[in-house]
């Protein structure tokens, strides 16, 4: 098991290399990722500050806490930029131009290479505002209890892998579907429902958003866990929500693969 | 003259039928898309109406936002041009852009024309949805404003297709330039009115954005056909979006000379 692990570390800091020298590449479009993304982060900001000057809550949180949920929600998000969206984007055109073919041959699991093998170095850059303004949001509230952060870590894989499965479940049907673009935007508004704090859903939806389609894992519950006392139900359930999802991921995975003609044979 | 029209309605027929192609791609892009959109923001508004506790904000009644939220994430679809603006930087980048300035045509309209046909189905389908929504709910529409706001989207199209024509154009002279459309349509995405009704802005800057042509594609469609302004904004919003056009096509036009003079035709 440890040398499984070893392996595929240092597969993916080769990967990591190689992105990092093809990112530096276009040197103009590397700069505007960043700033896209930050204006990304501001759009998300705005929305709510605008909102706040006209109302002291909205669902359970003031503005100090909604600045904290907005802090996790972009340490997720820059995350999934990193890791993720890239290699989503990019996946259509690999089933289309049977590049796919070299990816399935090689001796790795072909799940990990086609998430993993392009990284976004240059939302590397995002990743520390994010963390700065989490940094901020925290430090603005008072008698903020330090120790939560404890179980803010321990959730936040299960918030990416939420984040990554999500996104990886719309990026199969590519391999079923013909044309798929939309389909990929479709997972944007399904992310969406993770951007916003799970408290202005009604009971039901979510219940949904915490079980079968945990978007509140993106950002909500992880911001629970620095702005309220631990909920050992949420905790044990966010340790079990990751690994299961990466296992029926792979599962999808599987079944998608049959579908798939091989288009440069 | 009547060539001109000919072939343009051609153009405008291939974008309709490239879109209808493909169905299911179709009824998302459509329908489901700006019809979550709009529900997300639904449930925020009214977790927002549920923590003031009044029925009014800023003047206007909760149906008046929710009808403002609902119109906005539909008209907001139409009023942006994302498909059609990577399509011509890809030709610009690939070099395929040889086969189009051969033709008797220019690129601008060749696209233009497409785009128009392609919003125009996408408007006339997906404009069902809050159709059914604000008269199931009762909210504050009015129906004979539709022709006018109708017209000042496809006005204002022209504009962000102007727009995308001059982003594309640094493809000449970058070769990544993907980036500058996010950057454009976030821009306009919160210029226009779709993140939030401008008039929850603070005065100086909801003025500036209504005196900038962006917020004749949501805010000012949005808001005639759900009661917010009046005729004289419509009007206003046609000058603005006027003088837009007039300085974004100078500036591309003078781009696109440079660029293909910079252009060595690569792909041919």
């Amino acid at each position: 098991m440890a040398q499984v692990l070893r392996k595929y570390f240092r597969l993916f800091s080769i990967l990591l290399k190689t992105s990092f020298i093809a990112d530096l590449e276009f040197r103009v479009n590397f700069t505007l990722r960043i700033f896209t993304d930050i204006m990304w982060y501001m759009m998300q900001a705005l929305s709510f500050e605008v909102l706040f000057n006209y109302t002291p809550h909205i669902g359970d949180w003031d503005r100090l806490q909604m600045r904290v949920f907005l802090g996790v929600l972009f340490v997720v998000d820059s995350l999934y930029m990193i890791f993720v969206q890239d290699n989503a984007d990019r996946f259509a055109d690999k089933v289309r131009k049977g590049e796919l073919d070299f990816i399935l041959a090689k001796p790795v699991s072909s799940q990990f290479l086609v998430s993993f093998q392009k990284v976004a170095t240059a939302s590397f850059g995002n990743l520390l505002i994010a963390v700065g303004f989490l940094v901020y949001a925290l430090m603005s509230i008072e008698d903020f209890n330090w120790y939560r952060l404890f179980w803010f870590f321990l959730i936040l894989p299960s918030s990416f892998i939420v984040v990554y499965t999500s996104r990886f479940f719309f990026t199969c049907l590519n391999l079923i579907f013909v044309k798929s673009e939309s389909v990929q935007f479709l997972w944007y508004n399904c992310y969406k429902l993770g951007m916003r704090p799970d408290s202005i859903y009604f009971p039901f939806m979510k219940l949904i958003l915490l079980t079968v389609f945990p978007m509140a894992f993106v950002a909500s519950v992880p911001a629970r866990m620095l702005l309220e006392p631990p909920n050992a139900l949420l905790i044990v359930w966010s340790l079990v929500i990751g690994p299961l999802f990466l296992y029926i991921s792979n599962k999808f995975w599987n079944y998608c693969l049959r579908y798939y003609a091989s288009a440069s044979s | 003259m009547r060539q001109f029209f000919k072939r343009n309605l051609a153009f405008a027929k291939l974008g309709i039928q490239t879109n209808l192609e493909y169905r299911f791609n179709f009824l998302i892009d459509a329908v489901v898309q700006p019809a979550m959109t709009g529900s997300i923001e639904i449930f925020l508004w009214l977790a927002l109406f549920a923590a003031v506790k009044t029925d009014t904000l800023n003047g206007f009644s909760k149906e008046s936002y929710l009808a403002y939220v609902i119109w906005s994430s539909f008209i907001g679809r139409v009023a942006i041009s994302w498909m059609y603006e990577h399509l011509m930087m890809e030709e610009i980048e690939t070099g395929s852009i040889n086969a189009i300035i051969l033709r008797p045509m220019t690129f601008f309209e060749y696209y233009l024309s497409q785009l128009l046909g392609y919003k125009f189905i996408i408007y006339f389908c997906s404009m069902l949805v809050p159709l059914c929504v604000t008269l199931y709910f009762n909210l504050p529409t009015d129906l004979s404003r539709f022709p006018l706001i109708t017209l000042l989207v496809f006005y204002y199209l022209i504009f962000v297709h102007a727009m995308s024509f001059l982003t594309a154009c640094f493809a000449f002279f970058l070769n990544r330039v993907r980036s500058f459309t996010i950057v454009k349509n976030f821009t306009i995405y919160i210029m226009s009115g779709e993140l939030f009704p401008l008039d929850l802005l603070p005065e100086f800057w909801k003025n500036l954005f209504l005196k900038l042509p962006f917020s004749s594609g949501v805010y000012i469609p949005v808001g005639y056909v759900t009661g917010r302004l009046g005729t004289d904004m419509v009007m206003q919003g046609f000058i603005n979006t006027t003088i837009g056009l007039v300085v974004v096509l100078s500036i591309s036009y003078f781009v696109w000379r440079k660029g293909l003079g910079s252009y060595s035709g690569t792909g041919a």
